[in-house]
């Protein structure tokens, strides 16, 4: 499986991504799933700007992503997949892209969302939609640094 | 004299150690700032810090920034992305941040190109740099 690790990021591209998985699983790729970013051409810059040379950032819609990650995950080139939100990964689920696990790496407090865990915070339709992920067979998981333990969604989920 | 004002963004403690520890090699400094990110910040109240740090005077203004790729580089490229007058480096070190304390006159190409060469210039390790120095 060449999507090494698939993360839900509000920040997408930062230090714990850098410094930290993209060394920990050897990544060469770092393709970034996310219809605004998309549409904005000084987002997407700043973004391939944050990654070390000789490793190419994508920046995709969700049309594009999902055909580009279920490419990418036939090949043997390890990948960094990163979104926003749980509805992003939920969809390139349901399209067919093969996601194993989708990590929570990090979800910020905000207005609607409550805290689960550390730096883990969610809406009520994120929850459900990390729950259909669940159902379809991607398993959810904390893991913040590459060193955390990862912690089940499922143990942090209170089911309300 | 130095024409522009310096910041230093990073990660947790490191800006104001860079800091104050560029201040233990060549004394006080003055119109230099640390904005470190915290793991209380978010990206927009950083990205506020980092704004208020670079002021808006102006005035032309050199930010180092610790790691390529984190949040503080990030935010800061997008400072300099839209404001020409700001200057954003990457893998800031002490060398690096001692040769921005004691620049003198403008933030020019010229100076851009020495803070790189410095702080690449400094990162060896003994026995490849001796063998070099030897031949």
């Amino acid at each position: 499986m060449s999507l090494r690790l698939v993360r839900i990021d509000d920040r997408l591209i930062h230090g714990q991504v850098v410094a930290g998985w993209l060394r920990a699983i050897g990544a060469k790729r770092i393709v970034i799933v996310d219809d605004a970013t998309a549409r904005d051409e000084f987002l997407r810059e700043v973004l391939t700007l944050a990654a070390p040379e000789g490793v190419p950032v994508e920046v995709h819609d969700l049309a594009s992503g999902t055909a580009r990650c279920a490419e990418l995950a036939g090949t043997p080139e390890p990948v960094i997949v990163l979104a926003r939100s749980p509805r992003t990964m939920l969809a390139m689920r349901q399209a067919g892209v093969p996601i194993e696990v989708v990590d929570l790496g990090g979800m910020g407090a905000g207005p609607g969302r409550r805290r689960l865990h550390k730096t883990i915070s969610m809406s009520s339709d994120e929850i459900r939609e990390l729950r259909e992920l669940e159902q379809l067979g991607t398993r959810v998981e904390i893991q913040i640094v590459a060193d955390d333990r990862p912690i089940s969604f499922r143990s942090v989920d209170s089911g309300s | 004299m130095r024409a522009f004002r310096i910041v230093i963004a990073g990660h947790g403690t490191l800006p104001a150690a860079l800091l104050s520890t560029a201040e233990l090699i060549c004394g006080p400094v003055a119109d230099i700032a640390a904005v470190g990110l915290q793991p209380t910040d978010s990206p927009d109240s950083y990205a506020a810090s980092l704004r208020d740090a670079v002021g808006h005077d102006g005035r032309r203004v050199l930010v180092l920034c610790d790691l390529l790729g984190g949040t503080p580089f990030n935010l800061a490229s997008a400072v300099a992305r839209r404001s020409p007058r700001v200057v954003c480096l990457s893998g800031a070190n002490l060398a690096m941040a001692v040769e921005a304390a004691l620049a003198d006159g403008d933030l020019d190409d010229e100076l851009v190109e020495r803070l790189l060469e410095v702080g690449r210039g400094g990162i060896v390790e003994t026995e490849r740099h001796r063998a070099r120095r030897a031949s």
